[in-house]
């Protein structure tokens, strides 16, 4: 499958482990390749995000939704507040388990085997991104895998990326009609 | 008329909506957390039967749950 994969694609993959590390967390999730991806410039994924409203430069607003999401322990604000209600503070809950047991560890993602060496390992939700990519790739009959796939996987499965990103006008479905209806008249 | 105006403000505050969205929650926050709890047991060397007796559930539910990893 990594041999389709564009020199952004990877660049993505790479910038997920780095980010992840650099967080002090054990496992590469999506939301470290939608870290990676915002990172991007002049790629086809970068493109499609500029077109929706956010060039690089507009895109710290993301990264700071994506971190406060992950202490929200990925629940929505709806759900934070409506435990709040009950008397539980589901960041303070977060921040006491990071403490113990390190950066993301309320993710909800696990390491793929048990792999403890200091190097993260790519989680089953990551993986199951990069294979997603895939799948989309085949059904629009591109030949390769861009970042643009992974950008439009993160997007169909439910979790923070997806949300974050919908939250910023970035959806599955408008992220097609950039990257589809526009470029297939010019590719034609 | 202020009373009904009372327990219609009061059946507010009491939406089911909210409880419930509460009750989901609260759900998905525990999964987590018993994911987290019982990972950091296996790491310490803690055996399912152990991890069980505390969770309080069979040994099997647990391997069953959190195996493979």
């Amino acid at each position: 499958m990594f041999e389709r994969f564009t020199k952004d694609a990877r660049e993505v993959v790479r910038g997920a482990v780095a980010s992840c590390q650099e967080a002090g967390g054990g496992t590469v999730g999506p939301e470290h390749l939608l870290l990676a991806l915002l990172d991007r410039e002049a790629s086809r994924g970068s493109f499609a995000l500029a077109a929706l409203g956010l060039p690089v430069e507009n895109r710290q607003p993301v990264r700071e939704a994506l971190d406060e999401a992950r202490r929200r322990a990925g629940l929505s604000r709806a759900d934070t507040d409506a435990l709040a209600g009950l008397g539980i503070d589901v960041t303070a809950i977060v921040s006491r388990i990071e403490e113990a047991h390190g950066v993301g560890a309320m993710s909800g993602d696990r390491p793929d085997r048990g792999r403890r060496s200091g190097r993260p390992a790519f989680g089953r939700d990551a993986k199951s991104v990069l294979e997603t990519s895939l799948r989309i790739a085949l059904a629009h009959r591109d030949r390769y895998i861009g970042d643009e796939h992974l950008l439009l996987a993160l997007t169909a499965r439910p979790g923070p990326p997806a949300e974050v990103l919908a939250d910023h006008g970035v959806t599955h479905t408008s992220l097609t009609r950039v990257l589809y209806s526009e470029g297939e008249a010019r590719a034609g | 008329m202020t009373e009904a105006t009372d327990l219609a403000e009061r059946a507010g505050d009491r939406d089911p909506r909210i409880g419930l969205r509460a009750v989901a929650a609260l759900r998905r926050l525990l999964e987590q957390l018993e994911a987290v709890q019982v990972r950091s047991a296996r790491h310490q060397g803690w055996s399912w039967q152990e991890i069980a007796a505390e969770l309080g559930v069979s040994r099997q539910a647990v391997h069953k749950k959190h195996g493979r990893q």
